[in-house]
C-alpha cells in the first residue's frame, strides 16, 4: 500500500524583477514530479540546494497548493483534504525556526498537543515521553532561546511526534547539527521507521541517507533524475573509480580543463579552508592519474588516492558535477 | 458538539496564555502596555484637571480607547508578521486547529491586556492626582467594558487576516490607526463629521462599543439607548466572527497559492 503517491506534481513562484519597469518573472521549482511512498517506508529525496526538495515537501505538508498535478497522502487529497490530512502528518523544517524562542520547551510542546486536540492528561504523558526520547530532560523549563542549535532541532522532532503521526516529513533535520547530536538525531529517526512510520527525508548528506533510506529520488532543477536504492543508486556508478587530489589552489581554467579530459566522467570540488579536493570521476581507475597530474601541471598538489565511488559519487554523477 | 466547544475552548486559553507570556517578556509590548498607558493618563488628566468632571470622563474614556486600538492594530498585527518572521505560522496553519480561533486567542490576550491596563493606569493617575473620575452608571459600564472586549476582539480578528494575507500589511498599519479613531468617535462624537461616513460607523463594532462607553461613563444615553448600543454591538460583532470563518478560509487559500505564510516562501 502506498502512504503517499504524488503524479505530475508541479509548482511555480513569481517574483518581480526591477523597481520602475517591474517585471514578474516565473521560476518552475518543481517540475511535474512523479513518485510514491510505501506505507512504512523511509524515502529519501535528495538534490542539491533550490533543486526543489522544501517545496516538494511543503506542498505535501499542505502548506503551499501545487499550480498543477496531484499528490494524496494516505489517499488523501492535499488540496481539497488539507483538513484531514493535517491531524495525520508531522513535519518538521530544518533549522532553528519554527519554535517560540521567549517560551520554554516545555511551553512549546504544550500548546502544540492542544493545537494538535490531544488531551490535557494524555499529552502531560506524551510530552514527558518525548522529552526523554529527544534527550532535553532537565533542561524543557528552560527558555528556547537558551538552547543550543541541536536542542532546538530536538525540539523540533518532539513536536513533530506529539500527535503519533502516521506520516513525517523531515526537511533536513540534522543541518548545522555537530557531529554527536546528528547521530542521536539518526538513531531517533531509525527508532521510528522500525515502529512503522513512513518517513519522508530531504537530506544534503550522502551517508545519512545511505545509512536510513529505504529508497532515494534524486531531485535536480525540479525533477526528479534518479529514483532507486541506495544499492542500486551506487551500482550505477559501479564501472567508475574516483581519484581524489589534494590541491592548493585550483584557477577555473585547470578545473575546466580537467573536465574537457576524455576518460573523465565528471568533477567537483571540495573547499577545505586553505586547500581543496578535486574529486574527478573516471572509469580509468589509477591509470588516469598520471594524466591528471600532468593536466594540473604548475599547481601545488598534495595526496592523491583512487578509491571506490560512494553514493555520494552517485549524487555527484547524477546531478552534473556541480558541488 | 459539547467536544468541539470543550476544544475551541481550549484552544482560545491556550493561545491566549502563550500570548501573554509572550508579552510579558517582551520589554517593547511590555513598554507599551504599561509604561505608555501611564505616560498618556497622566498628561491627559493633567491637561484636564480644570475642566471639570464630565468632560474628562469623556477624554478618558476615549484616549483609552485609542490606545486600546492602536495596541491592537500593532501587537496584534505585529504579532501576525512575527509569526512569519519565525517560522511559526506554518506549523500553526499545518496544525489540525483552525487559525482563526488561535488568533481568537492571540486578539483577546492583547485586548484584556491592554485594557486592564488603560484602566489600571487612569484609576492610578487620577488618585494620585486626587482627581476622582465619576462614571454615572458603574454597573452598566462594567458591562460596557466586557462588550468592548467583544467588540475589539471581533473587530481584530478581521484586521490580523489582512496581515496574514499581505506579508508586508506592516506598512499600512498607520494609515488605519486614525480613521478607526474618528470613524468610532472615540475622542469626538461622530456627528461631527460628514453624513456620508455614518454608515461606515455604524457597522463598525468598536463604534458602538465606544458610543456605550462614553454613555455610561458620562450619563448621557437613556438606558434604552445604552441596550441598543449593547445589541448593535453584539449583532455586529456576531456577524465579524460568523465572516471571519469565510474570510480565513480564502485568506489562508491565497497565502498557499502565493506561498506568503513564511518568509523564505
Amino acid at each position: 500500500m502506498n502512504a503517499i503517491e504524488i503524479f505530475n506534481l508541479k509548482r511555480k513562484f513569481k517574483t518581480t524583477i526591477g523597481v520602475i519597469k517591474r517585471q514578474t518573472k516565473e521560476v518552475i521549482a518543481v517540475d511535474g514530479i512523479s513518485f510514491d511512498i510505501h506505507a512504512g517506508e523511509l524515502f529519501g529525496l535528495l538534490g542539491p540546494n533550490g533543486a526543489g526538495k522544501t517545496t516538494t515537501v511543503k506542498m505535501l505538508t499542505t502548506l503551499l497548493i501545487p499550480s498543477s498535478g496531484t499528490a494524496t497522502i494516505m489517499g488523501l487529497d492535499i488540496v481539497k483534504d488539507a483538513e484531514k490530512i493535517r491531524p495525520r502528518i508531522g513535519f518538521i523544517f530544518g533549522g532553528e525556526r519554527g519554535l517560540y524562542w521567549r517560551l520554554s520547551g516545555l511551553d512549546n510542546l504544550r500548546y502544540f498537543a492542544t493545537l494538535y486536540y490531544i488531551d490535557t492528561n494524555v499529552a502531560k504523558k506524551k510530552i514527558h515521553e518525548l522529552i526523554e526520547l529527544v534527550g532535553l530532560k532537565g533542561r524543557e523549563k528552560e527558555k528556547v532561546e537558551g538552547y543550543s542549535r541541536g536542542m532546538r532541532q530536538r525540539l523540533h522532532i518532539a513536536r513533530a511526534l506529539l500527535h503519533d503521526p502516521e506520516v513525517l516529513f523531515l526537511d533536513e533535520p540534522t543541518m548545522g547539527l555537530d557531529p554527536i547530536g546528528a547521530r542521536k538525531l539518526r538513531m531517533t529517526i531509525q527508532n521510528l521507521q522500525s515502529v512503522k512510520k513512513t518517513i519522508l527525508l530531504t537530506t544534503h548528506y550522502m551517508f545519512e541517507a545511505d545509512a536510513l533510506c529505504d529508497r532515494i529520488a534524486v531531485i535536480n532543477k525540479g525533477k526528479i533524475i534518479a529514483l532507486d536504492s541506495p544499492e542500486q543508486l551506487k551500482h550505477s556508478v559501479q564501472d567508475l573509480s574516483i581519484v581524489e587530489i589534494e590541491i592548493f589552489g585550483i584557477p577555473p581554467e585547470f578545473l575546466e580543463r580537467i573536465r574537457n579530459l576524455e576518460f573523465v566522467d565528471s568533477v567537483a570540488v571540495e573547499n577545505h579552508d586553505q586547500r581543496q579536493i578535486l574529486l574527478v570521476q573516471t572509469p580509468e581507475g589509477p591509470s588516469a592519474v598520471s594524466a591528471l597530474i600532468e593536466a594540473l601541471n604548475g599547481l601545488r598538489l598534495g595526496n592523491i588516492v583512487t578509491r571506490e565511488p560512494t553514493l555520494e559519487d552517485a549524487y555527484v554523477r547524477l546531478v552534473g558535477g556541480k558541488m | 458538539m459539547i467536544k468541539r466547544m470543550k476544544n475551541i475552548l481550549r484552544i482560545i486559553g491556550m493561545s491566549f496564555e502563550i500570548e501573554l507570556r509572550q508579552n510579558l517578556t517582551d520589554g517593547f509590548v511590555m513598554f507599551g502596555i504599561v509604561i505608555q498607558p501611564l505616560i498618556v493618563a497622566f498628561m491627559a488628566l493633567w491637561m484636564l484637571k480644570d475642566k471639570g468632571s464630565d468632560y474628562a470622563i469623556f477624554v478618558v474614556v476615549g484616549s483609552a480607547m485609542t490606545g486600546l486600538w492602536t495596541t491592537l492594530l500593532f501587537n496584534g498585527g505585529n504579532s501576525i508578521t512575527g509569526e512569519r518572521w519565525t517560522g511559526t505560522l506554518e506549523p500553526l496553519v499545518g496544525s489540525p486547529s483552525s487559525l482563526r480561533i488561535v488568533v481568537f486567542g492571540k486578539v483577546l490576550a492583547n485586548v484584556t491586556q491592554s485594557l486592564l491596563s488603560m484602566i489600571g493606569c487612569y484609576t492610578l493617575i487620577s488618585i494620585a492626582m486626587g482627581y476622582p473620575l465619576t462614571l454615572s452608571y458603574p454597573f452598566f459600564f462594567l458591562v460596557s467594558i466586557v462588550l468592548t472586549i467583544i467588540a475589539f476582539v471581533s473587530f481584530g480578528v478581521i484586521i490580523a487576516s489582512l496581515f496574514i494575507l499581505i506579508p508586508d500589511f506592516q506598512r499600512l498599519q498607520n494609515t488605519l490607526e486614525f480613521p478607526v479613531y474618528i470613524l468610532c468617535g472615540f475622542l469626538f462624537p461622530i456627528t461631527l463629521l460628514p453624513g456620508w461616513t455614518t454608515p461606515l460607523s455604524y457597522i463598525l463594532s468598536p463604534y458602538w462599543a465606544a458610543r456605550a462607553l462614553h454613555g455610561t461613563a458620562q450619563g448621557t444615553l437613556e438606558i434604552n439607548q445604552i441596550f441598543l448600543s449593547w445589541g448593535l454591538l453584539i449583532i455586529f460583532s456576531a456577524v465579524y466572527i460568523i465572516g471571519s470563518g469565510s474570510l480565513y478560509r480564502l485568506v489562508l487559500k491565497r497565502a498557499r497559492v502565493d506561498a506568503t505564510l513564511n518568509t523564505t516562501g
